[in-house]
């Protein structure tokens, strides 16, 4: 019994100097950082351009390695694997920010405030899209810098509308336009009798709907959820009307079941290629998967708008985990971003926009090889200077929670089981209750939505009053552009 | 022995055991202690964690309260309950499959003319699949090949291929499954709906040729079989009644049975919701009543719950079938108009009325040819076999050898079945629905154990995430409670 126990000690103990002699950490000379990400071919070009660029500056080697099997992109609703990795200790050294995460993860404290070395290595984000600051910078303090930027446009199949002799639509265009454009093309493309649904589009954002009739998500200090306001309630009745009626859009799970794989994300890009959707509503980073998917003629349009025209814009950040072995490296990770060699491989890849706007003009935006994509990726580019607005958030609520209501919300009226008044309602109740929920339980929270509710009840005066507002009183960016637009804004200084 | 010597055993012993010890302790005691203690705090990811270590704070049963009053809470609730509806199918499916079995074991030797079909198809499928390719021909033939393989197999080995085959949804991951439903379910491409779209416009044909008979008849034919199976037991229940085997909790419970369906014919014909209550519970009135007046046969006993259990039991039936049928009759009027236009196979899992079937039906799947299978096999074996040889020489039907042999004997068997599967099927769906639906469409997937998820990884909130678990809890030992106090579990009962 004794030899029994000895034995299975002794190969346990074997077995553990195995494991740690086969760790990167081990078969590496050099130290080794670990980056959060998908495993695509762009992202391993950049950890050998990132080698190539330190023996550039002289610096010494450093490992990247992608730890894809950490990274759970599952859109918009959390990320648990690597919010859970992070607040235990076990965080990659880089990670991968997508849109909706960055509040999430930073209130957790398990990313590094860059803000001071950001501003002394020049990657602050002065040098980047003013549009996009909103996703690196959280009450004032830097949490990371771009790999990208994108729009949200809709991309559009040329071949599609000509298969069914309908006109392409115009570089901008309303709500009613896309309506009535969408009403005779799916007549057109679908007669009477035939199963095989072929859709307008295969999506929309009500943020961008709802923006597009000048209204936000939250209010001017992103206190209060407005989506109770008849504005959203005009939106809603569209999305039903589009949806249900018209059918111009699949829903979510039609969307999904369409797809011949499981993914219903990914299936977008392939229904799009073969023509079961006309459009497209997607960022420029689906130039990538349409390549595979054989040549056919493209080419982009604004989404379209209720009055304001306006496109969501956001960016991929890589953030550094506040738990890293090896933060100083890290940063210089995030310095080689805002390098010209990285952006220069943006640029050419076609992975969305590159963070220096200087990079989207250069010779390596138009691929000799895809010379049909050009005329595509400038309308991104001039979309991303011109109507980009980044996403609406508020301090006082996760994304993930108001993500869940707006879209409960709208499949139940797509279902059926409310009016679109009722859905309205209940996403703005819901979101109401869960920011006073968190600020009731978060005396940190509670003292700066206090002073925010204080600058909230100001600007409600002064509009009253037609008086111009200062800037610095407005967080959240949508009422920032409007504001300005309309001229509501005092003067400001020159940029 | 002397004492030195059974020192070192014990301590020998110990340590072999150690490792498991300290898993128990460190993976389960500890945080079940732990989650009990951070139910009745505000413990939030976003604040309380390595690196941020503000003080927790003691909040007693807010969390608990706010939970109550959360309209997510009941809904999810909701989703549960009605996913649990699938057990008795589950229950009756499993006991088939093992009946179907058994039947096959003990007629091993009539294998003859189903080995010459079969080999014929094996050979005919090989000779077309040579022929045709991997083409349309060939895939068809592929499944002649495989359905004839199985067929040979099973007749060769006496079953044992069959049970292993049954048994394979058991061996396959979860995600593997849900993933191949997920396809099966595909409106547009899977085969589900190419099987149902030829059915279902044959029927929309059909129903076009003489819109009134479907239009009138599948309600009156639905209705007819409710009111049959509605009078059968308030017969049978009036029955026990006078033979004292039931109490007026259980006629209570047969009551509500029948008015549930009613409530929900009431609700579906646009009554709202107050008046389909009502109407239901005037149902259930006049049953209670007219039962309780009737004259009680003087000399025998019952207790209040007397027959409690049988009744619960028979609701798990009675409430889904009256449910269906209750359906029937709404569907028939509507039927002509959409036949008209063409009656299209459901949206399984983006349709918020399919959803929470579609995942229901996908269980029972799994479910037949699950660990309950297995132990309707091994009850199956221990039933003596004299009991049969009685029942052969009374002259017992099948029916009647089944209904009054097979079934108490698995007394046992069933009503651990029944344990398990209510504690699964409240604590389970979570795997299920992430996988498939993601909770939606309008939340009509997200069970409980999917909230727990939600508000804990998600949302941060361990503290609320833990009441929501511990209230789970709370349910399911309810249940199981209510399982072993009303349950039957003796043979001979």
């Amino acid at each position: 019994m004794k030899r029994t126990f000895l034995v299975c000690l002794l190969a346990l103990t074997v077995a553990s100097t195995l494991l740690h002699w086969s760790l990167p950490e081990q078969q590496s000379a050099a130290p080794v950082l670990y980056w959060v990400t998908q495993n695509d071919p762009v992202k391993r070009e950049t950890t050998a351009l990132f080698r190539d660029w330190l023996v550039a500056q002289g610096l010494p080697p450093v490992e990247v390695r992608i730890d894809n099997a950490s990274q759970q992109r599952t859109g918009t609703t959390g990320e648990p694997k690597e919010l859970i990795q992070g607040v235990s200790g076990m965080g990659g050294d880089l990670i991968d920010i997508y849109l909706y995460q960055m509040e999430l993860f930073q209130a957790t404290g398990m990313l590094m405030d860059v803000t001071e070395i950001a501003r002394r290595e020049s990657f602050d984000p002065s040098v980047t899209y003013q549009a996009i600051n909103t996703d690196i910078v959280l009450d004032g303090r830097q949490y990371g810098f771009p790999r990208n930027a994108d729009v949200v446009m809709c991309w559009v199949n040329r071949d599609t509308f000509a298969r069914y002799g309908q006109p392409e639509p115009p570089a901008r265009w309303t709500m009613d336009e896309f309506e009535e454009r969408g009403r005779r093309f799916v007549a057109a493309a679908n007669p009477p009798g035939s199963r095989k649904r072929i859709f307008f589009l295969n999506r929309v954002w009500p943020s961008t709907l709802r923006r597009g009739l000048g209204l936000s998500t939250y209010n001017e200090t992103a206190t209060r959820c407005t989506l109770d306001d008849p504005r959203n309630v005009e939106v809603m009745k569209r999305i039903y009307r589009w949806t249900v009626e018209e059918k111009l859009i699949p829903t979510i799970q039609e969307q999904e079941a369409l797809a011949a794989d499981a993914s219903g994300w990914d299936s977008s890009f392939s229904l799009f290629a073969t023509g079961r959707f006309a459009m497209l509503y997607e960022g420029l980073w689906a130039i990538i998967r349409l390549r595979p998917k054989g040549d056919f003629r493209l080419s982009a349009v604004e989404p379209f708008n209720g009055g304001f025209p306006n496109a969501e814009i956001g960016c991929g950040v890589v953030s550094v985990y506040a738990g890293s072995k090896h933060p100083e490296l890290a940063l210089q990770f995030l310095r080689f971003l805002a390098s010209k060699p990285f952006n220069r491989l943006v640029a050419r890849s076609g992975d969305s926009l590159p963070v220096l706007p200087s990079a989207a003009k250069s010779d390596d935006f138009h691929p000799r090889d895809h010379p049909g994509e050009w005329a595509a990726k400038d309308v991104f580019a001039k979309a991303g200077r011109e109507i980009g607005i980044a996403a609406s958030k508020s301090a006082f609520v996760l994304p993930s929670i108001v993500f869940r209501a707006d879209t409960e919300a709208i499949e139940s009226m797509l279902a059926g089981r409310m009016t679109p008044e009722e859905a309205a309602r209940t996403t703005a109740n819901r979101v109401n209750s869960e920011i006073a929920l968190r600020v009731r339980q978060d005396p940190t929270l509670r003292r700066s939505y206090e002073e925010r509710v204080k600058i909230q009840q100001q600007i409600e005066a002064r509009r009253a009053a037609r008086l111009p507002v200062p800037a610095s009183w407005i967080s959240d960016p949508f009422h920032l552009t409007y504001y300005r637009a309309h001229g509501w804004l005092e003067k400001e200084a020159a940029p | 022995m002397s004492t030195e010597s059974s020192r070192r055993r014990w301590l020998t012993g110990m340590a072999f055991l150690l490792p498991n010890i300290a898993g128990f302790l460190a993976f389960t005691l500890v945080p079940l202690v732990l989650s009990f203690g951070m139910a009745f705090t505000d413990w939030d990811m976003l604040r309380h964690n390595m690196f941020r270590h503000e003080p927790l704070s003691f909040t007693g049963l807010e969390n608990f309260v706010r939970l109550f009053r959360d309209p997510q809470f009941w809904r999810d609730l909701g989703n549960t309950m009605f996913l649990l509806l699938g057990l008795p199918f589950a229950i009756a499916g499993s006991l088939g499959a093992a009946l179907l079995l058994t039947k096959i074991n003990g007629r091993r030797q009539a294998v003859g003319p189903a080995l010459v079909v079969a080999t014929l198809m094996l050979v005919a499928s090989g000779l077309v699949l040579l022929r045709g390719g991997m083409a349309e021909q060939g895939v068809w033939c592929l499944f002649g090949t495989l359905a004839a393989s199985v067929l040979v197999a099973g007749v060769l080995s006496g079953g044992t291929v069959y049970r292993t085959l049954f048994y394979l949804p058991n061996f396959t991951a979860g995600v593997a499954t849900y993933v191949l439903w997920k396809k099966l379910y595909n409106p547009h491409t899977g085969p589900i709906n190419f099987g149902l779209a030829s059915l279902l416009d044959g029927v929309s044909s059909v129903v076009r040729t003489d819109p009134r008979v479907v239009g009138y008849g599948l309600p009156v034919l639905c209705g007819a079989v409710a009111v049959l199976l509605v009078l059968w037991q308030l017969r049978r229940l009036w029955r026990r009644w006078d033979d004292a085997d039931t109490g007026t909790a259980a006629i209570v419970a047969a009551a509500l049975t029948l008015a549930i369906p009613l409530a929900l014919l009431t609700s579906w014909q646009g009554w709202s919701l107050p008046v389909a209550v009502g109407v239901a519970a005037l149902g259930a009135a006049t049953i209670i009543v007219s039962t309780l007046r009737r004259p009680r046969p003087w000399g025998k006993t019952r207790t209040l719950d007397t027959g409690l259990g049988t009744e619960l039991g028979l609701a798990l039936v009675l409430i889904p079938v009256l449910t269906l049928l209750v359906g029937g009759i709404i569907l028939g009027p509507i039927l002509p108009a959409q036949a008209a236009v063409g009656i299209d196979p459901p949206n399984w899992l983006g349709d918020y009325g399919w959803a929470k079937p579609a995942l229901m039906i996908m269980a029972l799947w799994a479910a037949i040819g699950s660990n309950n299978m297995i132990l309707y096999l091994a009850g199956l074996s221990n039933i003596p076999p004299e009991l049969y040889e009685a029942a052969d020489m009374d002259g017992a039907s099948p029916g009647q050898r089944f209904w009054h042999i097979t079934w108490p004997q698995l007394a046992p068997v069933t009503f651990f079945i029944a344990v398990m599967g209510v504690i699964n099927g409240m604590q389970g769906g979570f795997d299920m629905a992430r996988t498939m639906t993601a909770g939606g469409p309008a939340g009509a997937t997200t069970t409980l154990s999917y909230l727990i998820f939600i508000e804990g990884f998600e949302t941060g909130r361990l503290g609320y995430a833990s009441a929501a678990a511990w209230v789970l809890f709370v349910l399911v030992f309810v249940f199981s409670l209510l399982n072993f106090r009303f349950g039957n579990r003796d043979a001979n009962d």
